[in-house]
């Protein structure tokens, strides 16, 4: 009876995961002042009350801004380090893939703490200039992951078999290699704007006045509030990822990656 | 003059461990030449060294009388195919096909039409929409062979091109180049462990060792008169033993076998042989066989192992001079482990090869 037992275990931890998440969904369109289940009454206000609220609504641009900008820098500068991890045998390269993946492993309250300290030494940043640092260098290890995988299933031959027909060194990659690191960096940018929309502990640290990201945002509101507008935006926000991953798993195959 | 020249060339991969060592060697205009050798003997060294992949630490390579030894891989004129196929996945057939000629500013309708004659030379213009993930290995490196030969290159390399498919596959391909290649006349460098195909395939064989020639010829001579006992052994003589030279005519050399003489073909690198001589003496499984009764020139030997291959049947019989694999006609009669047999020599076929001349003290 595996099967059975699989099927219960599976029940049960999809009963954790997503339970909390249904409370949630629901207490977003109770009429309570507080957030409250089973809810009571019917009411689509706190869903407005995002948007009426400028805490979010700027902090949303400025998670949308980061997320995009931070993605794409760690891209442009992951993807020249995971063509030469993947294409060279060098001495160093074991040593290198530890250091890129240490952001991976090490809390993200660690990294907030010491980035904070770090830049603080560094003199007068603008905050959203630290933020960019700091997310960028949390990201830069995904990305090189991600596109390290999409290149390990290209033969590294093809990129000879282009030169032997007559490309040089630049047309061969952008010819053969880039188009085949596609998926693989379109990939990682999902995974990357997701990792740093959704961050927390390292945002927290080097949000500054005036300028903080979305999750921060909510963060400080429900040390104030507790009614359902939290609610609400945590619905609007699943949603908005859900879109997005589904997206990228019906283009690109997402999956293969990860 | 050759097609392709290699003179003295020297690669090495680590200081002072030279892979090649002053490597020379000459392909003729329209020749298939094999590299022949087990892993780590050079043959990929060299190949990669005619591609431009591999700079030399010095020598020369010339192809059609112009020095490439400097020339960079994207501007020698060189076909290669690879062991992986190595083909674009991105593209489809028609465009893998097509990449080499566009890289050479062929006009649109050029390319249309030789990338077509290519791909119905290799009997797949029928796929040129797909793209290489829906092909099977072989079709997958007959598009590898029309990319490399739509360009119509001064020469084609091939590095283990069959080694990634099945066996009755590779049959089938070994033909399928070979036609190709004279069809076009073109001069090709081969690069190969198996010995089979290396046979079957080249007009001339170079059997390669830790770097060196040990051989070159055609596959006839080679499969017949090996020169070292290395060749010998990678031609499938399974036999060997060492003899004392007690007499010596032209061609022909005696020594002692279960106490009588037998006469031998001999070999050498290294100038005639003398009487007194050491040779080392080998034969092919079946090239000797097995009776009951003595005969003139038997060697008194007992079963040790008999093992069942379809038509024949392989013994393994030990004798005073040494073990000896025999392969022996299923319908013969049998003899079972333990049984005392005596070992029939059919020396026509035997050769006896003389290593390094000892020096005199």
């Amino acid at each position: 009876m595996v099967s059975r037992w699989m099927y219960i275990s599976l029940v049960i931890l999809y009963g954790f995961l997503v339970g909390p998440f249904i409370i949630i969904f629901m207490a977003s369109f109770g009429a309570n002042a507080n957030l409250a289940f089973p809810p009571q009454g019917f009411t689509l206000d706190w869903f407005a009350n995002v948007f009426e609220r400028s805490q979010f609504i700027d902090s949303f641009w400025v998670s949308l801004r980061l997320g995009l900008l931070s993605t794409i820098v760690s891209l442009v500068m992951g993807m020249p380090v995971a063509y030469a991890l993947t294409r060279f045998q060098f001495a160093a390269a074991g040593l290198v893939e530890t250091v890129f993946s240490a952001p991976i492993l090490v809390p993200g309250l660690v990294i907030g703490f010491a980035m904070l300290q770090f830049y603080v030494r560094l003199g007068d940043l603008h905050v959203m200039t630290v933020l960019f640092i700091g997310h960028t260098a949390i990201l830069f290890p995904y990305s090189v992951r991600v596109i390290s995988a999409s290149l390990r299933n290209l033969d590294p031959n093809v990129e000879d078999a282009a030169i032997s027909l007559g490309a040089n060194r630049l047309r061969g990659f952008l010819l053969v290699v880039l188009p085949n690191m596609q998926a693989g960096i379109a990939a990682a940018f999902v995974l990357g704007f997701i990792t740093s929309f959704n961050n927390v502990p390292v945002s927290l640290f080097l949000s500054g006045p005036g300028v903080t990201t979305l999750p921060v945002a909510m963060f400080s509101y429900l040390e104030y509030h507790f009614d359902p507008t939290i609610g609400a935006l945590s619905t609007l926000l699943v949603i908005f990822t859900i879109a997005l991953v589904q997206t990228a798993e019906r283009l690109l195959g997402l999956s293969q990656f990860v | 003059m050759p097609h392709l020249e290699i003179h003295d060339l020297t690669v090495s991969y680590e200081k002072n461990q030279p892979t090649l060592e002053r490597f020379n060697l000459g392909v003729e205009q329209g020749e298939l030449l094999s590299l022949l050798g087990p892993s780590g003997c050079g043959k990929t060294t060299t190949l990669r060294s005619v591609a431009g992949f591999i700079q030399p630490d010095s020598g020369r390579i010339v192809i059609d009388g112009r020095d490439y030894t400097r020339l960079p891989p994207n501007q020698r004129d060189i076909g290669l195919v690879f062991q992986s196929y190595a083909l674009f996945p991105h593209l489809t057939v028609f465009d893998n096909v097509a990449f080499g000629l566009r890289m050479r500013r062929i006009s649109r309708n050029k390319v249309r039409s030789r990338v077509a004659n290519a791909l119905e030379m290799v009997g797949l213009e029928a796929y040129s929409k797909r793209r290489p993930a829906q092909l099977s290995g072989g079709q997958q490196q007959r598009v590898a062979l029309a990319r490399a030969t739509v360009i119509e290159p001064q020469v084609l390399l091939l590095d283990e091109p069959l080694s990634n498919l099945d066996a009755r596959l590779r049959v089938d391909m070994r033909q399928e180049i070979r036609r190709l290649q004279q069809q076009l006349g073109i001069t090709t460098l081969y690069v190969t462990h198996d010995q089979v195909e290396a046979m079957s395939i080249s007009d001339r064989v170079v059997v390669m060792n830790q770097g060196e020639i040990e051989q070159i010829g055609a596959p006839e001579s080679i499969f017949a008169a090996p020169e070292t006992p290395f060749v010998a052994d990678f031609m499938g003589f399974d036999n060997h033993f060492s003899a004392e030279v007690i007499a010596l005519r032209d061609s022909q050399l005696t020594v002692e076998w279960g106490g009588a003489p037998i006469e031998l073909r001999w070999r050498s690198k290294f100038g005639p042989p003398q009487r007194g001589d050491r040779a080392e003496i080998f034969f092919r499984a079946d090239d000797a066989s097995l009776s009951a009764e003595r005969e003139a020139n038997g060697l008194a030997g007992e079963v040790i192992l008999h093992t069942f291959h379809g038509n024949e049947l392989r013994y393994l019989v030990e004798t005073e001079v040494g073990e000896f694999n025999i392969m022996q006609d299923s319908a013969s009669e049998r003899y079972t482990p333990g049984e005392a047999v005596i070992v029939q020599p059919h020396t026509g076929k035997w050769i006896a090869i003389f290593a390094k001349r000892e020096q005199p003290a």
